[in-house]
This record gives C-alpha cells, structure tokens and sequence, in this order.
C-alpha cells in the first residue's frame, strides 16, 4: 500500500468523530489546503472537516450558490480537475467562477464522496496558485476519498442514532435477510461483506427505510446496486 | 419406515456422527446432517437447531429447508414459544395441538397453523446443568411423538451439542459462549454466500443453499470454509 494512503488507513481508523478527516489528504498530496463536506440529502450541505477557512469558504459558496465542482463531482461520481480555476477553468460555473475571482486561489481538484450509489460529498482540494495533480496522486486521492466515504457515513449513521455494529434491535429473520442481502450486494459490486452492510444501511438511513425493507427489495431484484459502465447505479 | 430399518438407520447415522467427531469438522454442516436426519427416522415434517447468542437469543443455524415458511416459523418459536420454553427450562416442550388447549403463545400458534404445522416439539441442546440451544421439530399432523422416538431425539439433541462445543481442538481454551458463537457467526457468513450465489447465478436463496452444500460435499470442503471462500469471492461455483 502506498504511504499516504496507509496514513490514511492509520489516522482514519485512530478518529472519533470526522474532525480531521481532511488530514490524509494535506499530508499526502502536493496541495495547499483540504475541506471535506456532505452534500445534499440525507446528511445536508455541511464541511466535516477543513484545513483552513478557504477551505470553508469555497464550500460556502458552493453551498450558497447550488453550483461549483463539488456539484459536479458528486452527480457525475467523478473527480473534476481544474489546474487553473480562475483564470483557465475548463468548465463554468457563472456565479461560482464570478465569486473565487477574490480569493487567492489556484487549481481546485475535487473528489467525490459515496459509497455504491449512495452519494455522501465531496472532498475539495486546492492550491494557491495553478498547480497540475499527477495521475498517481489523483488516483490516491481517489482511495483516500473512497476510505473518508466509509468514516463519514458510520459517523453520520452514529450520530443519526444508528449504531452500524448493532444488529441485535433486528429480529432473527431480519438477520438472515440481511447477512443475505450483504451477499448480494457483495457480487454486486464485488465489495466487502463490510462495506455492503455498510451501504444497506446508508440506503436505508437515506431512504428512511427499515433494514428489513431495503433487504427484501435487494432479496426481490427490486434494487440493485450493480456497477454501470457509467459507474455504480442503483437499478429500480 | 419398518423399525428394523430405522433401528439400521439409527445406527448407521450415529457411525457416521461418531466418524465426523473424531475429525476436523465443519458445525454447520454436522447439524445440518442431524435436522434432515431427523426427517428421515421420525415422522415430522421440518427440524431445526437454534442456538443461543451470548446474550441468550436463539438463532437458527440449521433447518430443514431453507423455505422461508420453515425458517420464520423456528424464529418466531425463538421469540415466543415452545423452543423459547424449553431453551429457558432445559426441559422438553410438545405441543401436542396447535390452537387446542389454553392459549399460551398467541403469535407463535397462529403462524405455525398458517404454515401448516400441528403440533411441535423443542428438545433441549444440554450440557450438564447449562442449555445451548433446542432442537425444534414441527409436524403437520396433531400428537405426542412416541416415546422411542424422543429418547433418539434426544440422543441427537446430545450429538449436536457435543458437535457444537467440541467443533474446536480440544488444545485451544474457548468458552462455551465462544464455541457457540462461533457456530452463529458461520451461519452469517453462509447466508451472505447465498446472496452471492444467488445474485451470481440468478438463484433464489434456497437454491443457492442447494449449491452451496453440494459443491461442499463433492469437493470435501467444509461448508463454513468454502462460504468464506464465496463471500471473499476467492472462489466462483
């Protein structure tokens, strides 16, 4: 495993709450500051955690104005890679582009936040002047986003009052049907038993749904989360 | 069944179950061996074996079938019933009519009629002065099991819960709750295969299960390991 991506593994899984999950990202790549925030429904348009208040601002202001690469990133499910974002950016955004023409800010590379189908946010990193990221470092920071995905939604599901470790408030036959909707999932997108529960519970926290619920639909075919070539949908 | 040839049958089940003992064994599947066992020597229609979790829950780790009806019908008997009564008595429980009698498990009596079962019996998983568990069987006929026929229940009952609480070498020093929870833990990791299997090849979970258990068999593998093998998709039936 690489370093920083190892980093992340450590300071991640020593983490309580997501205060710092930004870190990996700052330590590991050549940017200058770092801010990871949630993104629409279920957990809301918030910063989880920031290197420094750019950070805050510019998710502010994508917050505010409903537009910006985090957007982006997140409904496409895909990294949005702008070298020079003030004065050569490569899409547009007419109020965002107006708003950072204040801001000392440089290139903006943003990640996106999710699990399976289930859309989290975004990481946005940034430089002070126009810099180039590395197809090795946009690809670590794709994992590291990936590995931030799964911290924030088990905290967000905690402090939602879902414990993701409890599953003794499920009946028996819940159980079963979740073990063996974790099993479909787990072809589906050739995953983790981990992560499929992980993601059954998301969806299901997302969807205000019961585990129960959810597991019938995945059991039926009613819902898939099997993998796209456009990346992963879920399938109705 | 003459009961020459169940006698012949009895004692060639208790060959086999001796045979397994000895060996590295796979629980699952040793119990699994037991509930289909007890539909071929005694006249119910469903068996299963539930064990109970570190916080006294019974879960079933072995049925019959797969069949939803039969499975939810043992959880709800976990819940509130006779397999309940006998695991938190230690004694044998028979219902001998469902739905006569005074009403005593409301839930558990309309679901069982529902599913067609008449009457039930729960034969406790025991160990000296601690129970495990219970071996559940359903009948679709009303009655008492005859007397024969609950002394080898409980012949089986003791075979299943020596298998369970032997299933680790004898060397390494595991409580009886970490036996049995391992025991549990190997019926998740079999469920979660069976949703592979099932999404992989378009089976239902039943089916899947089918699979499963026969490719175990025709290669020798141990049930649990080639679960494991499923769910960490090392290996593709």
């Amino acid at each position: 495993m690489d370093d920083s991506v190892e980093d992340a593994v450590r300071t991640l899984g020593a983490l309580r709450g997501t205060d710092g999950v930004h870190e990996p990202f700052l330590r590991g790549l050549t940017v200058d500051g770092a801010s990871v925030a949630t993104l629409g429904s279920p957990f809301g348009s918030e910063t989880v955690s920031s290197s420094d208040a750019l950070g805050q601002r510019l998710d502010e202001l994508q917050f505010d104005l409903g537009e910006g690469p985090c957007w982006d990133s997140l409904a496409a499910l895909t990294p949005v890679i702008e070298p020079d974002i003030r004065s050569r950016p490569r899409r547009r955004w007419p109020a965002f582009s107006e708003a950072i023409q204040e801001l000392d800010l440089g290139a903006m590379f943003v990640f996106p936040l999710s699990i399976g189908p289930l859309r989290l946010g975004a990481v946005d990193l940034y430089t002070l002047r126009p810099h180039e990221l590395s197809d090795a470092e946009q690809g670590r920071a794709q994992v590291m986003a990936d590995l931030v995905s799964k911290h924030v939604l088990r905290q967000a599901l905690v402090e939602a009052g879902v414990d993701p470790d409890e599953e003794r408030r499920e009946s028996r036959y819940t159980r079963r049907a979740v073990h063996q909707a974790t099993g479909m999932v787990i072809a589906q997108l050739e995953t983790t038993p981990e992560d499929a529960h992980l993601l059954l519970q998301g969806h299901a926290f997302a969807t205000g749904r019961s585990m129960r619920e959810v597991a019938d639909e995945v059991l039926s075919g009613a819902l898939s989360f099997a993998s796209t070539e456009q990346g992963i949908e879920e399938a109705r | 069944m003459t009961d020459a040839g169940r006698e012949a049958q009895l004692v060639e089940l208790f060959t086999t179950m001796a045979d397994t003992l000895v060996d590295t064994y796979d629980v699952i599947e040793l119990l699994q061996t037991l509930v289909d066992a007890c539909v071929d020597l005694f006249d119910v229609s469903a068996a299963g074996i539930l064990l109970a979790d570190g916080h006294g829950e019974l879960d079933v780790v072995a049925s019959t079938s797969e069949a939803s009806r039969v499975v939810e019908i043992m959880q709800v008997d976990a819940d509130e019933g006779p397999c309940l009564e006998c695991y938190t008595s230690g004694r044998v429980v028979s219902v001998e009519e469902v739905g006569a009698g005074p009403l005593r498990w409301r839930h558990f009596e309309q679901v069982a009629l529902e599913q067609g079962f008449r009457s039930v019996h729960a034969i406790p998983l025991r160990l000296r002065d601690r129970t495990i568990g219970a071996l559940n069987l359903l009948r679709s006929t009303p009655g008492a099991l005859n007397e024969r026929d609950v002394r080898a229940a409980q012949a089986l009952a003791d075979v299943a819960t020596i298998g369970v609480l032997h299933a680790r070498s004898v060397e390494e020093t595991s409580t009886i709750q970490s036996q049995l929870q391992e025991a549990l833990d190997t019926r998740v990791v079999i469920e979660q295969a069976k949703g592979v299997l099932a999404h992989q090849h378009e089976l239902s979970t039943e089916e899947a299960f089918v699979l499963l258990r026969g490719r175990a068999r025709s290669t020798g593998t141990r049930l649990s390991t080639l679960a494991r093998d499923v769910v960490a998709r090392r290996v593709r039936l």
